[in-house]
């Protein structure tokens, strides 16, 4: 592993491909890079830091306790955790951003070896911004909705007093160029400026015409598309018209000519467009609220980078996202930070994504750092027992469908499955429980005239005992299908089939039974469950509607109930404030089986959910099937769960259905691009971590 | 795992420190995933407001205040046996003395005894108002949040029209047709008419919310009908900001009683009321304060004594600030 | 915004023709007879009950009247009074006066009401919060006219530093104590509304972003914190024109002002409904036009509101 193996004595004998993927410097630093030869000295010493909050009784809360490490430039650095692990107050600390009563009790935090703690208000103003940029965690509460994006990236900007006109090299990136200084001036590093682009284009097809270059036509549209206005520097242009075949005087006098510098339009739109805003200028005239969550978070690193500092802090900047957007969006941030030579502190509590991006990992733990090193190394073979756990909980595309300890095998599934509820007159099971034809649901769109297509076309069967998973992306329809198979919503076309009959004739009585027959359990913990109610009488409501026993046999239930969902019985009393998202996933699960159902909806029951307690909720809903032959239907985004989980799966995108087929198939032998770029985009894929677990 | 510091790799390989660390394993115990706190108190919505409201001094000193005006309203003849309707035209203006502490007023009736019985004018309109208010109001917000659509609409346009009539100015136009009424019901009624619009938002604000939370749709898949969604999940769920609300408008009715007797619009003189005596000692504030002192004390101590209370409450069950 | 401002326009239409629609239904429609109120009970003269009634279009079926009544005041014709004067020559007298009393509360309460909530908001805990929260909490608490009449005999008769009563001139001098006890109780509002939205949004993520960019904290106060802060103020600002007018009829009755406010007091005194509905009607008419104002004003101050 070169990753590994990097020191700074070494880097003077890499090869030039083996420093690539350490990390992407500029470019142009490949042929220089083996020059430089100075000890590399830490970006950032964290050490032995202590965090407390004070509740309201006036007791501190210790968030974090001693923490250390260190990091330097160039580098991604990750601490993973689950929350309340104290991994984002480290990271605020830094910043000297705590929320509410936090404050720093103890220890140094050293950047580029100048100590920040006890520093004024006014330091800090200082180092943010410009040494120090972040790139908070939600995209929809960072921005504020009453400015306009571009002027909010204009702020940072003018608080740093930025050159608008210029790049700025933080001091990594300028050592690693040293070569070139003595070439680079600081006119070379001019923007193109919005005056200067007519003028630009003409002259250089001038130029290439004149010299002859063959295909003028497809070298302009390259040019033209690779160069931006505020954001692609004088030497770049005069490098590109090298590469494009111009002689090195004529390239530099067209470029010296024709790039002038930026203006702040230019900048906001050049630095929108390096976070991959397309159409940057007109966005910038936007406001927040006409921005999707995935554009938001390209402003916020925006924002983040404008002022060039040595350290971004990203607080989990994409895990709000789908996946192939973050992929695009973390590809496009680790592109540009290697081109500037930012060094990166990143949350996470993604593995995965750890093990992909960082060299240098932080695991936490209750405020401690419970283990540190290279990333790679610590996640294949974890020493810390809370380490072993947190990777052997992770789901990756690497592990296998969940084998439940109660599984008897397939021939005796049919034991377990309970049927007490159904009519005698049933004759023979169908193979498929429920089976779904051509389902579409059409959408009023505000202020247009034409509807939105939610779901086009879908069919599909779940096998009796079996779990069939939906997969897709937000916007895939996968959330509106399970409200149609739960008759939520009524479908414009097509069918839903439950034992046979088609539901849509239902009358009353038989649509109270199929609600007791198919239960939903829902994504969100928190609103699943009214906060009003008691945990029994939650739990209990579906006994009452369906006006099932009395007080003490419902009371019986419950507590049946809550001893099968592995809760103790006192939380009964209990309310779903009092309880963390996972207990509250069992309550809902609990309620859920209150009523013996055959078929168990779950739509996101357990994205909310932290990686130890979502795969201790997937094993019991795992053990559930296999004791009592459930059906699921199960409605994710994350593909990695549906590799524990699912024996088959659908795959959505733009509420049409675009593959089906056995888990194995899909994961194996993805046929359409869309499969293929969703596990593309899984972060860590294709790493195999807890070798030896 | 003993020893602090072990690494996989020679330690010249990596940057300094950034060697492999791992912490002892019993530096941190490791928990169970998710285990419950059976020892913690069970607390319900209700419980843990409580909880907060009564280690707040606002709430202590405007609920000790409240009871003590409520017991005032209900058992006038506790604290006095004179009559406040017995006036004497030559007790006219007279000193404090011996039963009679505050003096008379001009009409020669005891100011200490109208000040009590006042009270019960004050706070039954109030709280009338309130009730109303909070009825009326809530349902004509439940309704439209709950049903949306048409309904909504067509409810939302009214609330609007109401909403268009300045509070105190609606008021004046009405009462005046009614002066010679002497009875605190033209007060409630003409208050509830111009004052349920502010309930009404509130309510359908705190309904659609209610209602869009997905233990609705968990319900409708257990078999749960709209109705029993509605009585069972979202009026529940809705009734904090309500209760806010509510508390805080409760001081503002008796305020605005007050006022629209002195515009002569309110109450006659056959009722006994705080506002009527400050409208009638307001000539005398030269020469006799102290008959406009009483009532106004007895009035702005009750107001606030509600209005606090109403902070408390919004702190307890609002912390967001959703009713501003 | 062009499409929001008529949007908003076209909305303010159904409100103006149903609130005027209310007012007079509730004066010519309800058992309450308006011309009978006029005698106060006295036996009336049924000549000239029947010219009264003819004279305000009373003898029609009420929809009739009521149109000719909205048709009228279109044209601001609203007809005599009983002393046979014109009623938009009494109103237009009384209005300059009032209007400039609503301003100066107006101006007073937005003013003090939002520097006092900001530095409340601000340094929430301090012992200047303290006391400006006191202070707030009993403006609300003590009714106008008691806070009205403790200041003119303080301030007025005793220290003599502001004129006790209005004269027919109302200067600005005449007018400044009123126009603080008007402007009083929404002031109190306003510092309590600023000084809880100050306080919310000093800890929005959107705010600690804008410290990581590095910018200071006064830039950071002013265009984030407060910024956001007033969106909500400017609200009730505009909602409050409403109890400026209802206020001013106690504020103008308490210093003698001869305003819109006491103009309408004596026509109660009198039992003139007639002239009632006329100066509320307009009255109505100006809150309307205002709230369209402050909400125009609002989406310029608030982007979300304009889609």
């Amino acid at each position: 592993m070169s990753k590994k193996t990097d020191t700074p004595e070494d880097l003077a004998t890499l090869s030039a491909e083996e420093y690539k993927g350490w990390s992407n410097y500029h470019p142009s630093d490949e042929d220089n890079y083996n020059q430089r030869n100075q000890p590399v000295r830490p970006l950032l010493e964290v050490k032995d830091l202590s965090v407390d909050f004070t509740d309201a009784n006036g007791k501190p809360i210790h968030a974090v306790h001693k923490a250390g490490f260190t990091m330097y430039p160039g580098q991604w650095v990750a601490i993973v955790g689950e929350s309340g692990s104290g991994k984002s107050t480290t990271a605020m600390s830094i910043l000297n951003l705590l929320p509410g009563t936090g404050h720093i009790t103890g220890g140094s935090i050293k950047l580029d070896g100048e100590e920040l703690v006890g520093k004024s208000q006014k330091d800090y103003d200082k180092l943010r911004g410009r040494r120090i940029g972040l790139v908070p965690q939600d995209p929809m509460s960072n921005l504020n909705p009453v400015w306009r994006i571009g002027t909010q990236v204009e702020e940072s900007l003018k608080a740093n007093h930025m050159d608008i006109a210029r790049e700025k090299r933080n001091e990594f990136s300028k050592a690693l160029e040293h070569a070139e200084v003595r070439l680079r001036n600081a006119d070379d590093e001019l923007f193109i400026g919005h005056q200067d682009w007519d003028d630009l284009i003409r002259t250089t097809l001038e130029a290439l015409a004149s010299a002859h270059v063959p295909d003028v036509k497809k070298v302009m549209h390259h040019l033209r598309h690779s160069w931006v206005i505020g954001s692609t520097t004088r030497w770049s242009v005069a490098q590109d018209l090298i590469v494009a075949g111009l002689d090195d005087d004529t390239a530099w006098r067209v470029a010296k000519q024709h790039v002038t510098g930026s203006d702040m339009k230019d900048r906001v739109a050049g630095l929108l467009d390096e976070a991959g805003l397309p159409d940057a200028a007109t966005r910038a005239r936007q406001y927040p609220y006409e921005f999707s969550g995935g554009m938001r978070q390209r402003a916020l690193i925006a924002i983040g980078l404008a002022a060039r500092p040595d350290l971004l802090i990203a607080d989990e900047p994409t895990s709000a996202l789908d996946v192939t957007v973050q992929k695009r969006i973390l590809d496009h941030l680790q592109g540009l930070t290697d081109s500037l030579g930012t060094s990166v502190l990143f949350i996470t509590h993604d593995l995965g994504l750890a093990a992909e991006r960082a060299q240098y990992i932080v695991v936490m733990y209750h405020g401690h750092v419970v283990e540190s090193g290279p990333s790679l190394e610590v996640l294949q073979h974890p020493e810390h027992p809370y380490t072993k756990r947190l990777v052997k909980a992770a789901p990756s595309l690497a592990s296998q469908r969940m084998i439940s300890a109660y599984q008897h095998g397939d021939a005796n599934a049919d034991r377990f499955i309970e049927h007490h509820q159904r009519s005698s007159e049933e004759v023979a099971k169908s193979k498929n429980i429920i089976t779904v034809e051509h389902l579409t649901k059409l959408f009023n769109l505000p202020h247009k005239k034409e509807k939105f297509k939610a779901v086009d076309d879908v069919s599909f069967s779940i096998k009796r005992g079996t779990t069939l998973a939906i997969v897709g992306e937000s916007g895939s329809g996968k959330s509106t299908v399970a409200n149609m198979v739960l008759h939520l919503l009524k479908p414009d076309k097509g069918k839903v089939i439950y034992e046979g009959k088609d539901t849509s004739t239902f009358d009353k009585k038989q649509m109270l039974d199929f609600r007791r027959h198919v239960q939903p359990v829902f994504q969100n913990p928190y609103g699943s469950l009214d906060p009003m109610y008691s945990i029994y009488r939650s739990i209990a409501e579906p006994l009452e509607i369906h006006k099932i026993g009395d007080n003490k046999s419902r009371l019986a239930r419950v507590k049946e109930l809550l001893d099968m969902v592995e809760l103790p019985e006192s939380v009964m009393n209990r309310h779903p404030n009092e309880l963390s998202g996972g207990q509250r996933q069992r309550i809902a699960i609990a309620r859920a089986m209150a009523l013996n159902p055959d078929v168990i909806i779950a739509d996101e029951a357990v994205s909310a959910l932290d990686v130890l307690v979502q795969d201790e909720v997937l094993r019991l809903l795992n053990d559930l099937q296999a004791q009592r032959g459930l059906s699921y239907l199960f409605i994710t985004h994350d593909l990695a769960v549906v590799r524990q989980i699912a024996d088959d799966v659908v795959v959505m995108e733009h509420g049409q259905l675009v593959e089906r087929g056995t888990t194995d198939e899909i994961f194996e032998h993805p046929q359409k691009q869309y499969t293929k770029d969703l596990l593309d985009a899984i972060p860590g894929g294709k790493l195999k971590l807890g070798l030896d677990l | 795992m003993t020893s602090a510091q072990t690494s996989a790799q020679p330690a010249s390989q990596l940057y300094p420190g950034q060697e492999r660390f791992v912490a002892p394993a019993n530096e941190v115990k490791l928990e169970a995933v998710d285990s419950v706190d059976e020892d913690a108190p069970a607390l319900g919505m209700w419980q843990s407001a409580w909880r907060v409201l009564r280690k707040n001094p606002l709430f202590i000193v405007s609920g000790i205040l409240i009871i003590f005006i409520l017991f005032v309203a209900l058992f006038p003849s506790v604290f006095t046996h004179v009559d406040p309707r017995y006036c004497n035209l030559s007790n006219s203006l007279r000193n404090p003395s011996a039963g009679h502490p505050f003096g008379f007023d001009q009409q020669g009736c005891d100011i200490y005894s109208r000040v009590i019985w006042g009270t019960r004018t004050s706070v039954s309109i109030g709280i009338s108002t309130t009730i109303f208010v909070t009825l009326f109001g809530g349902l004509i917000g439940a309704v439209a949040g709950f049903f949306g659509g048409w309904v909504d609409t067509l409810l939302s346009r009214i609330t609007d029209i109401f909403y268009g009539i300045p509070f105190l100015l609606g008021a004046i136009v009405l009462l005046q047709m009614f002066t010679d009424v002497d009875s605190i019901w033209k007060l409630v009624a003409t208050m509830t008419l111009f004052g349920w619009t502010e309930m009404a938002r509130i309510t359908r604000s705190a309904v659609l919310e209610a209602k869009n939370l997905e233990f609705n749709t968990a319900s409708t898949a257990l078999g749960s009908s709209p109705a029993r969604n509605l009585f069972r999940h979202v009026l529940p769920n809705s009734l904090a900001p309500m209760i806010v609300i509510a508390t805080l408008s409760l001081g503002q009715y008796i305020v605005s009683e007050a006022s629209l007797d002195f515009l002569g619009v309110g109450l006659g003189g056959n009722t006994v009321s705080w506002g009527v005596d400050i409208s009638n000692a307001q000539t005398l504030i030269r020469t006799n304060p102290m008959v406009l002192f009483y009532p106004s004390l007895a009035l702005a101590i009750t107001v606030l004594a509600f209005i606090m209370m109403g902070d408390a409450v919004k702190d307890a069950l609002d912390p967001t600030g959703r009713t501003a | 915004m062009g499409k929001y401002f008529w949007h908003r326009v076209l909305q303010a239409i159904p409100v103006v023709i149903g609130t005027t629609f209310i007012i007079y239904a509730l004066v010519f429609l309800l058992p309450g007879d308006p011309v009978k109120a006029m005698f106060r009970g006295k036996a009336a003269n049924p000549a000239v009950e029947a010219q009264i009634r003819s004279q305000y279009n009373l003898d029609k079926p009420f929809i009739v009247q009521y149109l000719l009544f909205l048709w009228n005041a279109l044209h601001l014709d609203f007809g005599m009074t009983f002393s046979q004067q014109s009623v938009i020559d009494t109103i237009g007298r009384a209005f300059p006066v009032t209007i400039k009393l609503a301003l100066m509360a107006f101006v007073f309460e937005a003013v003090f009401g939002i520097l006092l909530g900001i530095l409340a908001g601000l340094h929430k805990g301090t012992w200047y919060d303290g006391v400006i929260l006191v202070l707030s909490l009993l403006l609300i608490s003590v009714p106008t006219f008691v806070t009205g009449y403790l200041l003119q005999y303080f301030v007025g008769v005793k220290w003599g530093l502001l004129p006790v009563t209005a004269s027919a001139a109302a200067t600005f001098n005449d007018l400044l104590m009123p126009a603080m006890v008007l402007g009083s109780v929404s002031m109190a509002s306003i510092i309590r509304l600023s000084r809880s939205e100050i306080d919310t949004n000093k800890t929005a993520d959107y705010v600690r972003t804008a410290r990581a960019k590095g910018m200071s904290n006064y830039s950071v106060t002013v265009r984030h914190i407060l910024r956001n802060s007033m969106i909500p103020v400017v609200t009730y600002l505009g909602q409050d024109i409403g109890a400026l007018m209802g206020g001013a009829m106690i504020t103008e009755r308490i210093f003698n002002i001869q305003g819109v406010g006491n103009l309408t007091y004596q026509a109660i005194l009198r039992g003139e409904a007639p002239l009632v509905v006329s100066v509320v009607t307009i009255l109505v008419l100006i809150f309307v036009v205002c709230n369209l104002l402050v909400d125009l004003l609002y989406a310029a101050l608030d982007p979300r509101i304009r889609y």
